[in-house]
């Protein structure tokens, strides 16, 4: 009775255990178990479970102990496989969880960026000291990048001066220097008003503080003055009035007190500065001028068209008042300020939507210098919008690359429609491939080439088929940018077959995994048929050269190895001792398509030679790792390759014949002859047949090889 | 309220131009480079002279003077031997009212260019007779003389200008060439203002408004 209890105890325990384990393990596993079923029941009770058992005996009982044995060990697996699995689950999740954190931190990274950003903008907007502080700055910008200088430097001028629009439409001409000044009286030195100086580039820009000023605009224009007719003064000495020079611009003289001595010297010397440069370029263009001149005076151009361009002039001025009323609604008022606002919020469609909304409506007004001065505004935006789409698109190390390319459309498809689907085009597929090479580099080396290789292609072909049906939505209607797409896709293709190159002949990759891989990318061009793109024979053609290569080694050394052999030919049967050994033998090679059993004798002899047999086999699965790479441009090569290979074998065999030593052989020797001529060639075709490739005549001619020799051992003398 | 102030100043200024009881004289020191026209100035204004030559681009002083009693400002503009824009040196002259038309009397070339700057100056100011005076300066330096009193003194006559022969570095003469000027400048003044009354300011008005266009 003790006994059985402690069974009884020792049941409960493991019972209990194994309901606790099964509880846990998955499931399926407890589906396929009554027994599991039933212990994860939830109205389980372990002692009337246990008492049930113990009445129906002991053999019951035993049965019982296996069964549950049997679950406790299956719980343990599929626990440990769990275990397992949601190990890899957990790894998996952390490295999300790093990259996405990676992100997080570049995320918090751009908006300080954008904050700090904005402040700047706001102080720079409010207080226009600031953009006097910065000036140096600008200043040298805009030798590194006049052009867009000069446009930045004058639509603030349009922002700030009133009635400076002929000031702005020079073209060439920028700022240099601004400054507030005082004007004081030429001849006692009283000051007479507030005014703020531009230096441009060629001239002397002079404003007025505007009384009862009203938005951005500060200043009114007051006058220009050709820097060349402009001589500046240093006054030295002015009695109490101290940081003061003079301008003499005919016939005023005017003086203005700057704020400091720093400020004086800094107008003087930059104004000097910009006096010689003018005159440097002066130069330069009254020579260029002077041989567009005699160019001129070959042409014999007709003066008429200076003239009408002069009249065109003085119409608009006089219309000028009246259009300016054009300009007059709220919403074009207010456009500048909109546009500046979308592109702050990145709301790059509605900026878009504003800036086709504007020239619609600017197109229809005639040329006058106020629209062209709002036009300037408007352009000065679209050029900033188009910066940050096209930053939008650029390839940076702190924007994440892990995005598809349907992210890149919205901002592809705002260039569009801003007319820039050029430097789209560029920028798309310069995204695409920065997006590309990052994938590839996620792919880990891992030892298979054959795997490796379709892990690449998995990646790459995707990728690549991807952007082409993203392009295609993207660019549908600008057909031009199609070839760039195409020539893209080349380029593409020919950094993966580097890559490709580099790993299955860079190492000692055997043919049949070459075959492999080249049959794997073969495949996945074939489905870029799908958005219409053959690059079937650009791959073929990158890597023609690699492997002709290849392929002529591979014969040498199989022609070598033939030699080698046939110099250690016996021409013995082969015996492996026992039926057992032989029959594994058999098994081995009808594994490589051969089948020896009719040529078993004696249980454990095979009448081959070891060499014929190597032979059969190796040559065998050369033919169809070749023959798995067939195109028609390889053809040739193939066909030669397994001839000469053929006729290695051949000389090798029919020299032996000759010899007196194997005379008694050659009965033997002709056995192994038509199996290697006939039943090995008859092979061969038949991997030509399942390749759908036709048999060539060249290995036909090789088939009769056996009829001469047949002949030949006829002509030899007896032994 | 910045509106205001400049309401206010401009009122001032007229003011002050109306009270304004001190009369300006103009004077421009022209010549070739080197010749010593800030050395002239400086002695003039500080009663120092300069010895280390640092070529002068523009400067202008002004002084407060009496002139056979009556209490004056000069305003001297020294100008650069070396202009490179002839419209700018036009810009100088203009400004001028008087002319003190420097030469080294060690040096040929610098007197050969003084009929150069008299020429322009006749030019650009129109007049045969603005006050002008031809000083040949560094006299202190007789052993180095390259241009005799006599050919200074015929080419002042052909002119019929004074030429007085000064030594920024011991003061000879400095005042005097300044004064002269002056005098011959407040005569000229005292003679156009007798003949028409008030009307540069009108001038003034106008041809501003021609640099507009």
């Amino acid at each position: 009775m003790d006994e059985k209890d402690e069974v009884r105890h020792n049941v409960i325990f493991v019972v209990r255990t194994i309901t606790l384990q099964a509880s846990k393990a998955s499931k399926v596993a407890m589906a396929q178990h009554g027994l599991a079923r039933v212990l994860s029941s939830q109205g389980f009770d372990p002692d009337n479970f246990v008492s049930k058992l113990c009445q129906s005996g002991e053999e019951e009982l035993m049965t019982m102990k296996q069964k549950v044995q049997m679950l406790s060990d299956d719980t343990a697996q599929s626990l440990k496989k769990n275990v397992y699995k949601n190990y890899s689950q957990f790894i998996e999740t952390a490295k999300e969880i790093s990259i996405l954190e990676g992100e997080m931190y570049q995320l918090s990274h751009m908006l300080t960026e954008q904050k700090s950003l904005m402040s700047n903008m706001m102080e720079m907007s409010l207080v226009s000291e600031r953009a006097v502080v910065e000036e140096p700055v600008v200043k040298e910008e805009a030798e590194e990048n006049p052009e867009e200088e000069t446009r930045k430097n004058l639509a603030f001028l349009l922002e700030k001066v009133e009635g400076c629009s002929s000031v702005t439409e020079v073209p060439g001409r920028q700022l240099v220097h601004n400054g507030d000044l005082v004007e004081l009286d030429s001849e006692t030195f009283n000051q007479i008003q507030r005014v703020h100086c531009f230096l441009l580039n060629d001239s002397l820009m002079l404003a007025s503080w505007l009384p009862n000023r009203r938005g951005p605009v500060r200043y009114r224009f007051q006058g220009l003055y050709e820097l060349d007719s402009l001589a500046v003064v240093n006054v030295r000495d002015a009695g109490p009035h101290k940081n003061t020079f003079k301008i003499l611009m005919f016939p005023d003289s005017k003086i203005y007190q700057a704020d400091s001595a720093k400020s004086k010297r800094q107008w003087l010397d930059i104004l000097e500065e910009t006096k010689k440069n003018k005159a440097a370029r002066d130069k330069q263009k009254k020579e260029a001028a002077m041989l567009l001149a005699e160019q001129q005076a070959a042409a014999a151009l007709s003066p008429v068209e200076d003239k009408k361009v002069l009249t065109d002039e003085d119409e608009s001025e006089a219309l000028a008042a009246m259009e300016t009323d054009f300009l007059n609604a709220d919403w074009l008022q207010e456009l500048p300020e909109d546009l500046d606002m979308c592109i702050a919020q990145r709301d790059f469609e509605g900026a878009v939507d504003l800036v086709e909304r504007v020239n619609e409506f600017l197109v229809s007004c005639p040329k006058v210098p106020a629209v062209k001065e709002f036009k300037a505004r408007i352009d000065h935006r679209v050029k900033q919008l188009t910066e940050g789409l096209m930053s939008e698109l650029q390839v940076s190390p702190e924007r994440s690359l892990r995005g598809g390319p349907r992210a890149a459309r919205r901002a592809v498809a705002q260039l569009i429609r801003l007319g820039k689907s050029a430097q789209a085009c560029d920028l798309f597929l310069k995204n695409r491939s920065a997006i590309i090479k990052y994938n590839i580099r996620q792919i880990k080396f891992e030892g298979a080439t054959t795997l490796y290789i379709r892990c690449l292609c998995g990646v790459f072909f995707p990728n690549l088929m991807d952007t082409g049906r993203e392009f295609l939505k993207a660019f549908q209607e600008h057909f031009g940018c199609m070839s760039a797409f195409v020539v893209w896709a080349k380029q593409e293709l020919q950094t993966f077959v580097d890559t490709f190159k580099r790993q299955v002949f860079g190492g000692k990759s055997n043919m049949t995994t070459i075959a492999e891989c080249i049959h794997t990318v073969r495949q996945s061009c074939m489905e870029l048929h799908a958005i219409g793109l053959d690059l079937d024979c650009c791959f073929e053609e990158m890597l023609e050269e690699n492997l002709e290569k290849y392929i002529n080694e591979t014969r040498e050394q199989f022609v070598e190895g033939i030699k080698y052999r046939g110099a250690e030919d016996k021409w013995r049967p082969m015996n492996h001792l026992s039926n057992k050994d032989c029959n594994k033998f058999l098994e081995e090679t009808s594994v490589a398509g051969l089948d020896l059993s009719d040529l078993v004798y004696d249980d454990c002899f095979i009448s081959l030679t070891m060499n014929t047999s190597h032979f059969c086999k190796t040559c065998l699965s050369l033919a169809r790792d070749l023959l798995s790479m067939y195109t028609p441009q390889l053809d040739v090569l193939i066909t030669n390759t397994l001839v000469e290979i053929f006729a290695a074998q051949v000389v090798h065999m029919e020299q032996t014949l000759k010899l007196q030593e194997f005379a008694g052989e050659r009965d033997f020797i002709m056995k192994n002859a038509q199996y290697i001529l006939e039943v090995l060639m008859g092979k061969i075709e038949q991997v030509y047949k399942d390749k759908n490739v036709d048999f060539p005549p060249q290995l036909e001619k090789v088939n009769a090889e056996y009829r001469r020799l047949k002949s030949l051992v006829k002509t030899l003398p007896a032994s | 309220m910045f509106s205001c102030w400049t309401r206010r100043q401009k009122a001032n200024m007229s003011k002050a131009k109306a009270t304004q009881p001190q009369v300006i004289h103009k004077v421009i020191m022209v010549g070739s480079g080197g010749v010593g026209k800030s050395a002239l100035t400086l002695q003039f204004m500080y009663d120092e002279f300069v010895e280390d030559y640092e070529p002068t681009k523009a400067d202008s002083y002004r002084k407060k003077v009496v002139l056979d009693g009556e209490e004056v400002q000069i305003d001297i503009l020294d100008t650069a031997g070396q202009e490179d824009y002839a419209a700018i040196r036009d810009n100088y002259f203009r400004s001028g009212e008087g002319f003190l038309c420097v030469f080294s009397i060690t040096e040929q070339e610098s007197f050969q260019a003084t009929a150069d700057f008299r020429e322009q100056i006749l030019r650009v100011k129109n007049d045969d007779n603005i006050p002008f005076l031809l000083v040949g300066n560094k006299a202190d330096l007789e052993e180095k003389r390259q241009v005799t009193v006599d050919e200074a003194q015929q080419r002042a006559q052909q002119w019929s200008v004074p030429y007085v022969e000064t030594s920024a570095k011991t003061r000879a003469n400095v005042d005097k060439v300044f004064y002269d000027l002056m005098r011959e400048i407040r005569s000229r003044k005292m003679e156009a203002t007798r003949q028409s009354n008030g009307k540069p300011k009108k001038k003034k008005e106008k041809r501003r408004k021609c640099t507009l266009l």
